[in-house]
């Protein structure tokens, strides 16, 4: 039930591939027609420039082994079972990355980290631990992608530039679609931007808005009061928030006036001055506007799977992000990050699974991360140059792996690999370990069979 | 093949007439005759001398998998931290609990009160591939999902139009694209409402804007689709104004409307409210009267969705229900529109049985499973986890069964209740063969699932067994063995072994023709590839297809 492709090459060596989906970004655009040659890619129609950059990337097969042990190449089967003995032998073992990958390698993954008493938080926690700890508080009034597409009168883009980040949000989603009830698509929205400076997309919008990026709390805090007919004092709101008092009415204004209002915001305003708080009062000024109209508010999303791995998490432990399984159930890290335990040298075995966090660690974190052993699956694993116990070359999800991936709005969505791979899945190369270290704990513990049945005399 | 044999225990098996002292057999998985030799041996056998031996419980409606279940338990880390937990054991994934227990436990904690299968009330289709996955990490039960489609532009669009035949192939290729079980319908053109901003629909003619429909069109135009399609489940409803004070005059005026149609009610104690909207003042139960209307009218089955005192989690497709609670309770609220098909909504709740409104919802389900007289038209529901939790179950069954203890709790409400109420007056006490009709042999034959919920031969072998005792919340909440496909898999409370069970799912037959426009609207309408929309083979583990037209299921895969 593929679409028929739009433009028929006449290469006969040419394979299509319909409605794939892309990661490069957070729009998780699944409308990719991926032409195939030789053994690569060699367009991907419809994809914006970082998508095709992503699609056409060369993805191998480099001439890096298959597994590397100590840095030195080795076979598999050993990596895997050196895999399992520093993991299964170690009292702090801690499980990173996650987010480059599909919900099946996640979930493969959680399973892992339950067998090893591990803690396990994805790559993206301290960006999205804000975000989360505020829905918690105070819940979210949320949708789909395409109720925006479909009803959308009013878009505000609150300190996020999908001109820049999500290039194909402003045609698919969220402005120029023609929806059920705004026939006119772009002609039947006003787009708002708000941002700390002017951005592409506060270029393309009707109005746009600048709100110092430390007076955010200030700024929703006001036009919550605003929308909620709470009398404010002119002068001392405008101190407060660096914005004039009759751009707070107009956009306040705005929001009540619309019919249907989709508010898009990000990590960066968890991350503001303020943090979890700010981004409650953002939650909590779409929430009091739904008291009259509707309003929703949405996040843009990250590149890959991250939202797959909060929910494979969500539904197997409990708690999207920061999941500690060391007293042999789930419990919530909450107020700190595996970054936090990594910085105070409470780990002693690292798996990190697709992506690679150590850029993004906080550097006390990221010496300890090179002190203890490691073990490394991702799609370049073993290329020169990286610092791992155990390094394991895995094929790359979305270009050689199905499976499925979670979009921002919680939409689950499948596969389709365009390149076949020699490089296993890290799916399978987590199961593989998953059973080797199971093995490992029942040659340990060799429990005795407890009589349940009475045999038959 | 390797043969079970359950020794010696008083088999209650009302879908067979059984109520006696009996061996049963089971192979590879099924309730087998027992062998004519005298001498025949088992591999393995059990002896449940002294003990009850049930089917295994199987529930008709409850809230376990899919992007608002996921969506609720995010919502509440504080409903689990430091609260009881499955433990990682040699046979089990461990997991939290809590009102919204994570996949895992969801299977751990059913089997531990003797249920072998569950089926998930409300999914929408763009969700159906999420709750999938859901399910195949929910181990150690069969299972099983509706599909919302009360509120499918879809739908909406063909009801307006009169397309009878569309709408009949619209629904039977969205519940084999989906893998779903059923229909469900919430709220009809309610939600859509809601969600364009125009407010709920009050009553069974309002129009839905946009549309030009009304709720009892939509409700009607599936309810005939489904009979026709054969669907083993008949259309699952969740009525107009769940909750408000006044609401079972919808409710009455809902039953005619379904005339000539088969229909299960849901969560049948939400919808009985006299009073008017906004009024406590004569806020009363209604169920006598609504009760009355289902013992003369055999097209329709209900389930209770009882209200147990403590602290739960209200979640529903119906968004402006959503809305409701969090304006009503001032606590914090989950919502989540899903395009072209529905809502969802997310709020904390505690009853209290010091609150008027909360005892009285709690008297009203119990004069529902009073009230109706033939126990195999009424189901045992909490609508888990909204009244309460599925846990709750064996509470219940000692409300049921135990007059004293219900007069008990009655005596601590508030006074008010008892004349808003006719329970204190009912003094029936249900049998055990009662409670073994409305938690398996019942719900079974409402779903349309003929090997389930009875032990004749040819049946799932899902067995249950109980230890007799006076206290029947002890009984129900511990049983002694649970049995699914003829593997032990708890005993004395601990999980043996956790088999992945199978997602029940139907595939009906379809009028290709209705294709081409089907996927034209989507192409124009949805924010993902209409080829992207199918669930696929790879995102069931253990698929099961249940025949329609018929009362067992055509095939079986095994895990």
């Amino acid at each position: 039930m593929s679409t028929p492709p739009d433009s028929p090459s006449h290469d006969p060596a040419l394979a299509v591939v319909e409605d794939a989906t892309c990661l490069a970004c957070g729009c998780l655009c699944d409308d990719i027609a991926l032409e195939v040659s030789g053994g690569r890619i060699v367009e991907a129609r419809h994809a914006c420039d970082r998508g095709r950059a992503w699609f056409l990337a060369d993805r191998g097969p480099g001439d890096w082994p298959a597994a590397t042990i100590d840095g030195r190449p080795a076979p598999r089967e050993e990596a895997l079972d050196r895999a399992a003995e520093l993991l299964g032998r170690a009292r702090a073992p801690i499980v990173l990355g996650l987010t480059q990958t599909t919900v099946e390698a996640q979930a493969a993954a959680v399973a892992l980290a339950d067998r090893l008493g591990a803690v396990i938080d994805p790559s993206h926690a301290a960006d999205a631990a804000p975000r989360l700890s505020a829905i918690a508080r105070v819940g979210r009034v949320s949708a789909t992608l395409g109720e925006v597409r479909d009803r959308a009168d009013l878009v505000v883009f609150w300190g996020v530039d999908p001109v820049t980040t999500h290039p194909r949000h402003w045609e698919r989603y969220s402005v120029e679609p023609r929806g059920r009830f705004v026939p006119e698509g772009r002609a039947g929205r006003t787009i708002l931007a708000a941002a700390s400076e002017y951005t592409p997309t506060a270029a393309r919008a009707d109005r746009h808005l600048l709100v110092p990026a430390d007076a955010q709390f200030e700024v929703l805090t006001a036009l919550r009061a605003l929308i909620n007919k709470i009398e404010l004092d002119p002068e001392r709101v405008a101190a407060a928030t660096g914005v004039a008092w009759d751009d707070l009415l107009e956009w306040a204004q705005r929001l009540t006036r619309a019919r249907f209002g989709a508010f898009f915001f990000d990590a960066n305003l968890g991350r503001a001055r303020g943090g979890a708080a700010t981004v409650e009062a953002a939650l909590m000024l779409v929430r009091d506007q739904n008291a009259s109209t509707r309003l929703v508010a949405m996040t843009l999303g990250g590149p890959g799977n991250p939202a797959g791995a909060e929910s494979v998490l969500t539904w197997q432990a409990g708690y999207p992000v920061g999941v500690d399984y060391s007293a042999g159930y789930p419990r919530s890290l909450a107020g700190e990050t595996a970054a936090d335990r990594l910085a105070r040298g409470e780990a002693d075995v690292a798996l990190i699974v697709a992506d690679d966090p150590i850029t993004a660690l906080p550097q006390a974190a990221r010496d300890h991360l090179l002190r203890i052993p490691t073990v490394l699956l991702a799609p370049d694993a073993t290329a020169t140059g990286r610092r791992s116990s155990v390094a394991l070359a895995t094929a790359t999800s979305g270009i050689h792996t199905a499976g499925t991936v979670v979009r921002t709005d919680g939409v689950m969505l499948p596969l389709r690999p365009a390149l076949t791979t020699e490089w296993p899945t890290d799916r399978e190369l987590l199961r593989a370990i998953d059973e080797r270290v199971r093995a490992l704990q029942v040659g340990d513990r060799a429990p005795a069979p407890r009589p349940a049945e009475v045999p038959t005399s | 093949m390797s043969v079970l044999k359950v020794a010696g225990g008083r088999v209650i098996d009302p879908a067979n007439g059984v109520d006696g002292v009996r061996d049963l057999w089971i192979a590879d998985g099924r309730v087998i005759e027992p062998p004519a030799d005298p001498g025949a041996k088992a591999d393995r056998t059990i002896d449940a001398r002294g003990d009850v031996v049930m089917p295994g419980g199987v529930d008709v409606h409850c809230h376990i998998a899919g992007p608002k279940v996921n969506a609720a338990r995010a919502l509440r880390p504080e409903d689990r931290r430091g609260a009881e937990a499955v433990r990682r054991s040699a046979a089990m994934r461990s997991g939290t609990v809590g009102s919204v227990p994570t996949t895992f436990a969801t299977g751990a904690k059913y089997a531990g009160l003797g249920y072998t299968t569950a089926v998930d009330a409300a999914v929408p289709p763009l969700g159906a591939r999420h709750a999938h996955h859901e399910l195949n990490d929910t181990p150690m039960i069969d299972k099983a999902f509706l599909v919302l489609m009360g509120n499918n532009h879809f739908v909406m669009d063909r009801v307006r139009l009169g397309e009878r035949d569309r709408l009949r192939g619209f629904v039977a290729w969205l519940l084999g694209a989906t893998r779903g079980f059923g229909v469900k319908v919430v709220n009809p053109g309610g939600i859509e409402r809601w969600k364009e901003g125009h407010g709920n629909v009050a009553a069974l003619d309002d129009i839905v804007e946009g549309f030009g429909v009304s709720p009892r069109q939509i409700l009607v135009e599936l309810a005939r689709a489904v009979d026709e399609l054969g669907l083993p489940h008949p259309v699952h409803v969740h009525g107009p104004n769940l909750g408000l004070p006044g609401n079972a005059a919808t409710t009455l005026e809902l039953m005619r409307a379904l005339d000539g149609h088969r229909a299960h009610l849901a969560h049948i104690q939400f919808h009985s409210y006299g009073g008017e909207p906004g009024d406590l003042k004569r806020f009363d139960s209604q169920a006598p009267a609504l009760a009355d209307y289902i013992n003369n009218h055999p097209n329709l089955t209900v389930d209770v969705g009882q209200v147990l005192f403590g602290e739960t989690t209200s979640m529903t497709a119906d968004g402006p229900v959503g809305q409701y609670l969090h304006a009503v309770t001032g606590r914090k609220w989950l919502s989540h529109d899903v395009e072209l098909e529905t809502g969802c909504g997310v709020v904390p709740i505690t009853y209290e049985d010091t609150n008027f409104v909360h005892a009285l919802q709690w008297a009203i389900g119990l004069e529902w499973f009073l009230r109706v007289e033939d126990p195999w038209r009424i189901a045992l529901s909490t609508d888990h986890p909204n009244g309460g939790s599925f846990l709750a179950y064996p509470e219940i069954v000692a409300l049921l069964m135990d007059r004293g203890h219900r007069d008990d709790t009655l005596k601590r409400l508030p006074r008010r209740v008892r004349a808003r109420s006719g329970l204190a007056d009912l003094e029936r006490e249900y049998s055990l063969a009662e409670i073994a009709i409305i938690t398996r042999a019942g719900p079974a034959r409402m779903l349309g699932l003929g090997h389930k919920g009875h032990l004749g031969p040819g049946a799932d072998g899902d067995v249950t067994i109980y230890t007799p005792d006076v206290d029947k919340r002890r009984m129900f909440a511990l049983p002694r063995y649970v049995i699914k496909a003829g593997e032990l898999i708890v005993d004395g409370g601990e999980v043996r072994t956790a088999p992945e069970g199978r997602t029940l799912h139907v595939a009906p037959d379809f009028d290709r023709g209705v294709l081409p426009g089907i996927r034209d609207w989507f192409s124009r309408s949805s924010s993902i590839q209409f080829a992207n929309y199918p669930v696929r083979d790879d995102d069931l583990a253990h698929p099961a297809p249940v025949s329609v037209r018929g009362t067992a299921e055509a095939s079986r895969t095994e895990p």
